[in-house]
């Protein structure tokens, strides 16, 4: 449509115009109402991201992994409803709930959603765009390992929660709930730090590099290979162990200090020590009790957390196009 | 010969139609596809290059459909809009691997010749992720001729091109469309259309607007008055003056200046600035105040 | 059908990225893993099997077939830079050919060669080594073609693969019975089971099982691709 500007208000003009040149009124008013500082910003990112998390923003298609990750993770619970609900003993327990698949599936679901974070702006450089906002260079990062973190809280304490709603409905009496909601908030507890140190490690990996699929690739690949080499030096070790013959009170070979530092090269593995150390009784993923060293443990866990943080922020302190 | 033909070509992604029931000829010499992001012209392109199948309608090449059809591009170049090429390979490995895919006899000997007259010789040794945008354009030009096809369609080509490389093509294309070949390229800059092509095509959200010569198509849209404001020193004794000039419709004073309804614009653009000139007047502001491309499709349309 | 250009340029990109760390390293990690134990724990007989089993054929291989299978074609896919492939008389089943054989041959390389040369390293596993290279062979050929259909068929084709190769393949294969008839893996360690038989191999179907189940899979997969890159579209206008 043609627009007839001899009839829109012209801004006042003082003496003829320098070189010619006239900015056009078209209407656009400005916005004088309330804004949101820096603390709504990381606010509506953080949210943001955590929608993103679950695929929520996008076509239905990235919906689908978050979506079995979800169900297969929720997956021990329910069985684990059913089997009482036959009179069958607590299979699942709140601290370990399902081992090997929860480490498999928050393996998945970090490798294929923390690139959707951070990988997308880097490829698409939108980077700029966010940092020419009131933030700070930490607030994105900020904004994503918040986010990451809260989507990764959902995935590890929705399925303790369905586990606690599951059992209560099935023991009787007000003394067992109350012993199953003691039990359940260490598990949620372990879900803390899983969710803290997953989120850091996974969104450090993914955003060194801006296609999704080499993201992908890297992230699945350090989980995995670390956790196998772990496994590998623990089974190694207790062999070797038993096979010098280090038996220790109760018919049980004690563990080696081998066995525990090997422990350590994976942070399935480290999880699993320091929640042994605090007084988780229950085994996983082979990894020895380890007495007094699973201090080490919970200061590699930290020193492990800090650096990927660390690594996060600097790799957004200049916000570069790529 | 080579004729692009297409007849009543649509299609749709669900409820969006993104091309509108088009019937045209692409003959040989250049042609341009003209019209405003969003009108449908990378979606016809691709279509008829045979990476989209159309909805409805067919679309040929000299008889035989492009969809499903690799043979085509034996006689078939396309230059797509996307700055993607393998950037590991130097400029002439890639234009030779090209030249390899399409079974020629002699890929150096082919890869060389469309090499230089895409002026890109000094530099086919060195890696493309080193290349410009704009010689990333010419590498690409220079695979989607290396097996001299008779058709050549290229998306946006000029697309962050400075004015030298601009010019450079524009050559170029000019040269192989007065060989007799079919070239089509797309576009929302009229001035690089107007500048290249004798045919145009103009595409405004999915339908064909307009197609034929350029300069018949502008005589046409200049029975359509053109508006213009002006502030001058005198305004009155230069709305006098206009009024006795037969390319002006109307005058009207307004109190912010003059208001000028004309409908020879290219006369009128001419002519003010001699008539303010032989008349003392100072010209301070002149503006056209519907002179978007989009209100000129908007009136293509309307009409 | 084998188109020597396709797979130069195939080969170039693959080996010529920075993805190419993600499958040279395991394959390093896990030669020297074999080195170290060696030299530390000479007399144990139980670790051959499980940095050959778990971390060569249950790690190494699904992996490195995954990044490289996915990647051969995905990552010109996702660039773009496939166009200039597709645009040329290259019929779209030597274009797949082409790419598979790269693909399993790379893959074969990184994944079953180490596991190989671990084996050999390893004490008292030689004839366990030879299974199991053949095994990877066939997993390498398979997990192949299984990739490249996926990475025809869509952009998320690493996510995908990842969830087949750590939840199917990882999880339940181990835990369900029927699964396995679905899971590569185990027509790898069929093969590797009837040249050797292993009872910590754990492998679950007989040879000819194994043997047709790949081959179906792998012609299947490969018709199937080639079909779909046929009718590769690309997206309308940018804007």
């Amino acid at each position: 449509m043609p627009t007839d500007t001899s009839q829109a208000p012209r801004p006042p003009q003082s003496g003829p115009p320098a070189a010619g040149g006239v900015i056009h009124d078209l209407g656009y008013r400005r916005y004088d109402g309330p804004r949101l500082g820096r603390s709504g910003i990381v606010a509506a990112l953080a949210w943001h991201s955590f929608r993103s998390a679950f695929g929520f923003g996008r076509g239905a298609k990235a919906k689908i992994i978050p979506a079995i990750a979800f169900i297969a993770i929720c997956l021990p619970a329910a069985v684990n409803a059913f089997a009482m609900s036959r009179g069958n003993q607590q299979l699942v327990y709140y601290d370990t709930y399902s081992p090997v698949l929860r480490d498999l599936v928050m393996t998945v679901f970090v490798a294929v959603q923390a690139p959707e974070l951070v990988s997308r702006d880097l490829r698409s450089r939108v980077l700029p765009l966010y940092f020419s906002r009131p933030i700070k260079p930490g607030d994105y990062p900020l904004a994503k390992y918040l986010g990451f973190t809260a989507a990764c809280l959902v995935m590890l304490e929705v399925p303790l929660l369905l586990l606690w709603a599951g059992a209560a409905a099935n023991v009787h009496g007000g003394a067992a709930v109350w012993a199953q909601t003691r039990a359940l908030i260490p598990g949620l507890l372990v879900g803390l730090m899983w969710a803290v140190s997953l989120a850091a490690i996974g969104l450090f990996l993914a955003s060194l590099t801006g296609r999704r699929a080499f993201a992908t690739g890297a992230v699945a690949i350090t989980f995995l290979l670390t956790y196998t080499l772990a496994e590998i030096l623990l089974q190694v070790e207790t062999q070797s162990a038993i096979d010098k013959g280090g038996v220790g009170p109760g018919g049980v070979p004690a563990a080696s200090l081998a066995e525990k530092v090997s422990g350590l090269f994976s942070p399935f593995t480290l999880f699993n020590g320091v929640r042994m150390w605090l007084g988780g009784t229950n085994p996983a993923d082979n990894v020895p009790k380890p007495g007094a060293f699973g201090a080490v443990y919970a200061l590699v866990l930290i020193v492990l957390v800090g650096l990927c943080l660390a690594g996060l922020a600097a790799r957004y302190r200049k916000a570069r196009l790529s | 010969m080579t004729t692009i033909e297409l007849r009543n070509v649509s299609r749709w992604y669900g409820n969006v139609v993104a091309v509108n029931d088009i019937t045209m000829d692409i003959g040989p010499g250049v042609t341009g596809l003209l019209g405003p992001n969003g009108a449908g012209k990378s979606t016809i392109l691709h279509m008829m290059a045979g990476f989209l199948e159309p909805s409805k309608g067919t679309l040929a090449v000299d008889g035989a459909p492009t969809w499903k059809n690799p043979e085509i591009y034996r006689k078939l170049g396309l230059v797509p809009e996307r700055d993607s090429v393998y950037a590991f390979l130097s400029g002439e490995e890639f234009v030779t691997a090209t030249a390899k895919l399409h079974k020629l006899a002699e890929p150096e000997r082919s890869a060389r010749w469309a090499i230089g007259i895409t002026e890109m010789s000094e530099a086919r040794d060195r890696k493309i992720s080193t290349y410009s945008k704009g010689m990333r354009q010419r590498i690409k030009v220079a695979a989607a001729l290396v097996h001299d096809p008779q058709i050549l369609l290229l998306d946006e080509p000029f697309n962050g091109m400075d004015p030298r490389q601009r010019m450079h093509m524009m050559d170029l294309l000019s040269r192989l469309g007065d060989e007799g070949r079919t070239i089509l390229f797309s576009s929302h800059i009229l001035e690089e259309v107007e500048r290249l092509s004798g045919t145009i095509q103009v595409m405004v959200a999915g339908r064909l607007a307009a197609s034929g010569d350029f300069r018949a198509i502008r005589r046409l849209m200049t029975s359509r008055p053109h508006v213009f404001h002006v502030k001058t020193s005198d305004d009155r004794r230069l709305a006098a003056a206009l009024v006795g000039r037969d390319y002006t419709h109307a005058v009207e004073l307004t109190s912010k200046g003059l208001q000028v309804r004309t409908s020879d614009f290219g006369a009128f653009c001419a002519q003010i600035a001699v008539i303010t000139r032989d008349e003392n007047i100072r010209l301070t502001e002149l503006l056209p105040t519907d002179e978007s491309l989009e209100s000129v499709f908007g009136y293509l349309i309307a009409n | 059908m084998f188109n020597p250009t396709v797979a130069a340029i195939t080969a170039r990109a693959t080996l010529g990225r920075r993805r190419a760390i993600l499958f040279a390293v395991p394959a390093v990690i896990l030669i020297a893993l074999t080195l170290i134990l060696r030299a530390s724990h000479p007399a144990g007989a139980q670790w051959p099997d499980t940095v050959l089993g778990d971390f060569g054929f249950s790690v190494l291989l699904p992996f490195t077939a995954l990044i490289i299978g996915t990647g051969v074609l995905g990552a010109e896919i996702d660039d773009g830079s496939v166009i200039h492939l597709l645009a040329t008389p290259v019929r779209r089943a030597d274009v797949i050919v082409t790419k598979f054989a790269v693909a399993a041959g790379l893959t074969a390389l990184f994944a079953a060669v180490p596991e190989l040369i671990a084996g050999e390293l390893a004490p008292n596993s030689g004839k366990l080594a030879w299974a199991l290279f053949v095994g990877a062979l066939v997993g390498s050929v398979v997990y192949s073609a299984l990739f490249l259909l996926a990475s025809v068929v869509t952009t998320r084709a690493i996510a995908f693969g990842l969830l087949y190769v750590a939840i199917w393949e990882g999880l339940l294969s181990n835990l369900v019975g029927g699964v396995r008839i679905l899971s590569i893996a185990h027509y790898s360690l069929g093969v590797a089971n009837a040249i050797y038989p292993d009872q910590n191999l754990r492998a679950g179907l007989s040879l000819s099982t194994s043997l047709v189940l790949a081959i179906v899979i792998t012609v299947g997969g490969l018709y199937l691709a080639a079909r779909r890159l046929a009718t590769f579209s690309l997206a309308g206008d940018p804007a």
